[in-house]
């Protein structure tokens, strides 16, 4: 077992009444990472972070924390915030950040100074002796990644951490767990959003049904399944004269004028590229690196 | 079990819970009702209508004067029955008195008469008539005409001193002195004086009965209001999924435990407030001259003791409903099935207030002593005994023991089911999954 990582999962199984939620699923976070959980929706995401909360029981498997099992203590190191988001509705906005600084370790005076200057980081200062259901949504979401860091966790895991905000507020969230990994946290978050990943993370975990089916580096994870993604573009009916080619695996659309071909064989190329100029006007025809989007499509799509 | 999450969680429940509206609102009332309780026979007293205006009419034998004479000595309705009210030291009242008498002379015919003071009764001119005849004294009724028939004290008062006027005619008749008589058939009056180990004081059997009865429903309400409570506060947390926040870091167990310390602490606030009142307002002689009240009537009293014994079993009902509330509360998904359990924990509540018109009337007794030695019932019944006539000491402690042990199982059991259910959502779990919690959690 690696000392190095932050979390890791063995061979972890949950069923609830017959339905396997997860089975036998692994998961290595590094030390320092930003990782992605990635997966469609039902795939198992917020059951696999309920278990290394320890909010679920797994059936069966290994939960390690810290490079050991997990200890009463390692509350106060790590930082969750849960999918559906929860709050004391009639608490005040600073006493609501506070409690949960004092529950998280820290001292009273502490987590009332961290409180005051969160809420100033967050633009919430003027709202601070309100009644947390008095806030609006966005701010209601705000307040409880506040309360995510205030004890400024070595471990953050968000489950969802982007569903529901607008878009200033996805810039903001995405700053701060930038920020955080530049302090040289550990930070899992779970997302259906690719984009979402692709900008923050620098390792993913695709899981599907309940299984991961891809993981690694993502730099790593775009280079081998790049090299056989070609984009093509040109005048004609593009999609009509790649379909059926010999060596073509799959033909994804790609813009107003050019498909995205993947190949079986990136020695294929050439191949093809002679018999799409035979039939179609092609003005360009080159390597691409991957979206995550393509991968995760065509992963999901093979391991089923 | 970690004390510093406990206490940081119990900090939140109590600030919580006494900045509520609701918690200001009862505090202030309850004491505000007590100050009722004790002033108000007084002030319904002072507030029957003032004077009676009634015409006797006398149809022979001098009763009439006799029975004017008589009612014109009647106190007014605002002075306390029983009390002189010319008692040194005390302004005497202005007061109105309580009747005016009008003795008229027997009309010819009877019908006509009746007809004509029933008129004057209606057009109100009087208040009333009553006729007086020969035959009065031989015994026969004496008709009473009023618009009203209801004023009972009035009516009381009015007969009672007809009686004596009768009966002091009937006697000189027979040859006797009526103030030997009324001398030697002098009632005799108990003073009823309560024994306890704190030392006897003076009280009347009806107030120490009215204080019996208002301290067990007393602790009968704040039992099953903070108990509710708990189970709202569980449901809250569990519907709003903070609770999964809060358990990242502390442990179930620790939730559960501040909840509990902190609403408890809620609810003795209160009763501290209340009891301080309380205990002022019964003080020898306070409430007596900050009311006004005579001398000499009883105000219920309350004793430090009583006192500390109500907090103690305050606390240990408490913790004894409060544990089957968060039970319930995490093994429900919302407060309609929540109620529905908890319904059901009633009857805990009820068969004590069945139980007390026994204890009250023989604390003693042996129904009594074993009822209030069911760890279930014990917070209650053996608060009721120690305030009606205080049970033998072992008793007493008996009852702790049982409580307090009995108390740490449930809280064990309940600690096991709030766990497991507090983060299972869905349907609602079976007796069997609830046994099932129990034994693997």
């Amino acid at each position: 077992m690696n000392g190095n990582l932050a979390v890791e999962l063995v061979g972890v199984r949950k069923a609830f009444d017959g339905h396997l939620a997860v089975d036998d699923l692994s998961l290595a976070v590094p030390t320092g990472s930003v990782f992605g959980l990635l997966g469609p929706n039902g795939a198992g995401k917020t059951t696999t972070l309920r278990i290394l909360m320890d909010i679920l029981g797994p059936d069966r498997g290994e939960v390690r924390l810290f490079g050991r099992p997990r200890r009463d203590e390692d509350g106060a190191r790590i930082g969750y915030m849960p999918e559906e988001r929860g709050l004391y509705r009639k608490m005040q906005v600073d006493e609501q950040l506070a409690f949960l600084g004092e529950l998280h370790g820290l001292g009273r005076a502490r987590a009332r100074q961290l409180t005051r200057e969160w809420l100033a980081r967050l633009g919430l200062a003027e709202r601070a002796k309100a009644k947390v259901e008095a806030l609006s949504k966005g701010m209601q979401q705000k307040l409880q990644l506040a309360g995510t860091v205030l004890h400024d966790p070595e471990l953050l895991i968000l489950d969802e951490p982007f569903s529901g905000l607008d878009p200033i507020n996805q810039g903001l969230f995405r700053e701060l767990i930038a920020d955080f990994s530049r302090r040289g946290r550990t930070i899992l978050f779970s997302t259906h959003v690719m984009e979402h990943a692709e900008k923050l993370c620098d390792r993913i975990a695709l899981i599907a049904r309940g299984r991961v089916v891809l993981s690694g580096e993502l730099a790593a994870i775009k280079r081998e399944r790049g090299g056989n993604v070609w984009r093509v573009a040109g005048h004609g009916d593009l999609a009509g004269a790649a379909q059926g080619l010999a060596g073509v695996e799959r033909v994804l659309a790609a813009g107003e004028g050019a498909v995205r071909l993947v190949l079986a064989d990136p020695a294929a190329a050439p191949r093809v590229l002679a018999a799409l100029a035979g039939a179609v006007e092609v003005t360009e025809f080159r390597s691409e690196e991957p979206d995550l989007e393509t991968i995760f499509v065509r992963t999901v799509h093979d391991a089923n | 079990m970690r004390i510093d999450r406990v206490a940081t969680i119990a900090r939140r429940e109590y600030r919580a819970g006494v900045r509520t509206r609701g918690f200001w609102i009862s505090t202030v009332l309850v004491p505000v009702l007590m100050a009722a309780m004790l002033v108000l026979p007084t002030l319904l007293l002072m507030r029957t209508r003032a004077t009676l205006r009634v015409v006797v009419v006398d149809g022979g034998g001098g009763l009439g004067g006799r029975l004017a004479a008589e009612l014109a000595d009647e106190p007014g309705p605002g002075a306390a029955p029983g009390v002189a009210p010319d008692l040194p030291g005390r302004p005497k009242r202005e007061e109105a008195a309580r009747f005016a008498v009008e003795v008229r002379p027997a009309a010819a015919d009877p019908e006509a008469e009746r007809a004509a003071l029933d008129r004057e009764v209606l057009a109100g001119t009087i208040d009333a008539w009553i006729r007086l005849g020969p035959d009065t004294l031989g015994g026969s009724k004496v008709p009473y005409h009023g618009e009203s028939v209801s004023n009972f004290v009035t009516q009381r008062v009015l007969a009672d001193a007809l009686t004596r006027v009768v009966s002091e005619a009937r006697l000189t008749e027979a040859g006797i002195d009526p103030a030997a008589v009324a001398e030697l058939t002098r009632e005799v009056e108990l003073e009823t004086v309560r024994v306890s180990a704190e030392g006897a004081r003076a009280e009347t059997g009806l107030t120490g009965f009215m204080m019996a009865y208002f301290l067990f429903f007393l602790l009968y309400m704040v039992t099953l209001l903070y108990g509710q409570q708990v189970m709202n506060g569980v449901l809250e947390e569990k519907t709003s999924r903070v609770v999964e926040v809060v358990l990242t870091t502390a442990r179930a167990s620790e939730l559960m435990a501040g909840k509990l310390f902190g609403i408890c602490a809620v609810g003795l606030t209160q009763l501290g407030i209340w009891f301080a009142t309380l205990l002022a307002l019964t003080a020898p002689g306070l409430a007596a001259s900050l009311l006004r009240l005579p001398a000499g009537a009883s105000v219920p009293s309350l004793s430090l003791g009583v006192t500390l014994h109500f907090l103690a079993h305050f606390v240990l009902g408490f913790l004894l409903f409060a544990a089957l509330y968060a039970a319930i509360g995490a093994a429900s998904n919302d407060l309609r099935e929540a109620q529905q359990l908890a319904s059901g924990m009633v009857i805990l509540l009820v068969l004590p207030a069945v139980m007390a018109v026994t204890v009250i009337n023989d604390p003693d007794s042996v129904q009594a002593t074993v009822m209030s030695l069911i760890p279930l019932f014990t917070p209650l019944l053996m608060l009721l005994r120690i305030v009606v006539k205080t049970p033998p000491w072992w008793q007493i402690a008996l009852g702790y023991a049982t409580t307090a042990a009995f108390v740490a199982v449930l809280l064990a059991l309940c600690a096991r089911i709030y766990r497991v259910g507090i983060l299972m959502y869905g349907k609602r779990p079976t007796l069997a999954e609830l046994g099932r919690w129990i034994r693997h959690s």
